[in-house]
């Protein structure tokens, strides 16, 4: 230990020797790890499970009941009302529920201004599904279609300025809810229940309400909604329960391989009634994707991240090679001094362990002005697409995939160079 | 104890190959103080440089205290360099930024001696030299002959049994020079076994024995008489 000290110092002096090389070479590999750190947090957070205990036990299924005729299609990716409540039907899930997404304006009187709030109209079930932590109150009753609303902590702080609220009402473009429940913190990160939307890294919404009561006062959708009828669905309220209006999406709690069976024979069968009463006129495809398959399924969201991910990786491959050749004249420079301590006795293993103090040094500093420039790098991708708005926590795992990162490349950076330099010829530089 | 039969060395370039060293034969036992002499670019320092180790040979053998060199893994052979011999070179060789002390510490840090014992080796070491008092200095704030008697002393703190030195007073004047050869007879005296190259005849004669090297070929040995008797 105390001889690895020394040669930590050791490592230190030749850097000092040569301070604007070196700061270089550090700055090149800092780039070049930052902007692939912030990549990787991206890529990283999209590919993380966000409910590993339940995540093989939630699905998504699609139907092509539809007044449509077409071959080989797919099945929307959002369910018409109807078609949710033929589902709901089944008996099977140990929850479910239907939802979207829409916007609207809050305040708390008619004197307030209002500010703009993002919603998420759905059912009970969505709280038990997705463990949506409840800080105060409960959840609306099952199929409620009452004016009241749960809305986020921060809602609740911006609006009352404090987070006991249940029992208060606010206006939502100025009609009275109650609210009657207050979320705690929650960051369901990707926020893959939103499947079919492309924003898995964004925000959840402000606030919630049941989904009758958005049919009711005709809370339009702001993602899918894909009419397969003449139902206009603008008038949500009046046509958007009965016609073909697709705008759900629709998620079932499956627990058991065995319920997944019997709910896939059920979607059969449905689509085989729906068939023969001539609403389906079609070829049955029915689809039932698991939650953990959600991203890959709806993918062209990610194929850009990948392409973005090869193309950051192509980019520290470029400074890396950079690096080794600033490293390799630093080292060859140095070549001389490897040769005088060879001379005086250095076994080439001992000089590789100089060399792990190199290392280390180089993994410390790269680190550091990676970690910076990924920082930067977030906050800089939350900025230019907010709908992919990133939150820059970095976990425990992440952190040790970057060190390890950091440590490989100043490994790399270092090992060539050091090996040309010790096994040098040893008499030639001793002599001028 | 150094054991040199047929020993050949040959440098090959893509244009030519130089014979540094033809069927060296060579004998030197415990104690001596061996001078080598001999034309520029006639094999001196590649004689040196195979004694030490630092470099291989194409043909010949060398024995080390009876045992072979030829073939010894390099953990051996830095173990051999580390231990049983001390180098010593024209231009000192010193690291610019390390202190004398730290310099002095190098060969001791590498053979994984404890702090005491390293402290120990490199007092004594200063004080042979007569340094003690500089011991934090740099070696840019040394006069030539100072800095070659830190090398001297980080070459002997060691404890090596063989020095070698090459041209070790070829970068300093005559009063310095003096110096360093009073010091390296007082090494000598203590039972070190020193080969050095110099072109100086008198510190040749000051030797116990004289090598020349022409061409790559070494010359009778003469034993000279000791300075004193021989000019009575
Ligand atoms: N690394 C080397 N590569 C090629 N030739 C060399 C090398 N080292 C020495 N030589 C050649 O070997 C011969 C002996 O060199 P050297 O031992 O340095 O001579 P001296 O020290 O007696 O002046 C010279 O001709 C020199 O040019
Ligand atoms: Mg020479």
């Amino acid at each position: 230990m105390e001889q690895f000290i020394y040669y930590l110092k050791v490592s230190l002096k030749s850097i000092k020797r040569a301070p604007l090389p070196y700061a270089l070479t550090i700055l090149i590999l800092s780039v070049g790890l930052g902007v692939f750190f912030a990549n990787a947090t991206f890529y990283y957070r999209l590919n993380s499970d966000p409910l590993p205990d339940k995540s093989d036990k939630l699905f998504f299924p699609m139907t092509l009941i539809t007044p449509y005729e077409c071959n080989n299609c797919l099945p929307p990716r959002v369910l018409s009302y109807s078609n949710v409540q033929k589902l709901s039907n089944s008996g099977i899930p140990s929850a479910q529920a239907a939802m979207y997404s829409s916007a609207g304006y809050a305040r708390l009187t008619l004197e307030n201004l209002p500010t703009p709030v993002s919603l998420r109209v759905t059912q009970r079930d969505f709280f038990e599904m997705f463990e949506v932590p409840i800080l105060h109150g409960t959840v609306w009753s099952d199929g409620s279609a009452e004016n009241q609303v749960l809305v986020t902590k921060a809602t609740a702080l911006s609006l009352f300025g404090r987070t006991d609220v249940v029992g208060e009402s606010i206006l939502l473009d100025d009609i009275t809810f109650s609210v009657i429940g207050v979320l705690n913190d929650w960051q369901m990160l990707p926020r893959l229940y939103d499947a079919n939307g492309r924003n898995h890294l964004s925000e959840g919404a402000d606030i919630y309400l049941p989904l009758e009561t958005g049919y009711d006062l005709n809370y339009l959708s702001n993602t899918n909604s894909v009419s397969y009828d003449d139902t206009d669905y603008r008038q949500l309220a009046t046509e958007g329960r009965a016609g073909a209006l697709h705008q759900l999406q629709f998620w079932v709690q499956l627990d058991t391989p065995a319920d997944q069976q019997r709910y896939q024979q059920f979607m059969l069968r449905l689509a085989e009634d729906e068939k023969s009463a001539g609403r389906h006129p079609a070829p049955i495809n029915n689809q039932l994707v698991p939650i953990t398959e959600i991203v890959d399924y709806f993918g062209d969201a990610s194929g850009d991240i990948e392409a973005f991910a090869l193309v950051t990786l192509l980019f520290l491959v470029v400074c890396l090679l950079n690096a080794i050749h600033l490293a390799l004249n630093r080292y060859l420079s140095n070549q001389y001094e490897f040769s005088l301590r060879r001379a005086l006795g250095a076994s080439r293993s001992q000089l590789q362990l100089q060399m792990l103090a190199d290392v280390l040094l180089m993994t410390i500093f790269s680190l550091a002005g990676a970690l910076l420039i990924a920082y930067a790098g977030v906050v800089l991708m939350n900025a230019l697409l907010p709908q992919n708005s990133l939150f820059s926590s970095w976990d425990i795992a992440l952190i040790i995939a970057l060190v390890m990162a950091a440590l490989i490349c100043s490994y790399i950076v270092t090992l060539y160079p050091s090996l040309r330099a010790s096994f040098g010829s040893l008499n030639q530089q001793l002599k001028e | 104890m150094i054991t040199l039969t047929n020993l050949s060395k040959i440098f090959r370039t893509e244009l030519i190959e130089t014979h540094a060293l033809r069927n060296v034969n060579l004998q030197v036992n415990e104690g001596e103080f061996v001078a080598l002499t001999g034309p520029s670019g006639s094999g001196k320092s590649t004689l040196l440089n195979i004694l030490g180790t630092l470099e291989g040979f194409d043909e010949g053998d060398y024995l080390l205290d009876g045992k072979s060199v030829n073939g010894l893994p390099d953990s051996e052979l830095s173990k051999l360099r580390n231990q049983k011999i001390g180098f010593i070179f024209q231009s000192f060789n010193l690291i610019k930024d390390f202190s004398i002390y730290d310099n002095i510490e190098l060969p001791l840090r590498y053979r994984g001696l404890k702090a005491k014992e390293r402290k120990d080796r490199i007092e004594s070491a200063l004080e042979l030299v007569g340094l003690q008092a500089r011991r934090n200095y740099l070696p840019s704030q040394l006069s030539g002959g100072q800095q070659q008697r830190v090398a001297i002393a980080r070459a002997i703190a060691g404890q090596p049994r063989i020095l070698l030195a090459d041209e070790p007073t070829g970068n300093l004047d005559s009063l310095m020079a003096r110096q360093v050869m009073e010091l390296l007879e007082q090494i000598n005296k203590q039972g070190c076994t020193i080969l050095m190259v110099t072109h100086d005849p008198d510190q040749a004669r000051r030797a116990s024995r004289n090598i020349q090297i022409v061409d790559g070929q070494l010359h009778d040995s003469t034993l000279y008489e000791p300075l004193a008797s021989q000019s009575a």
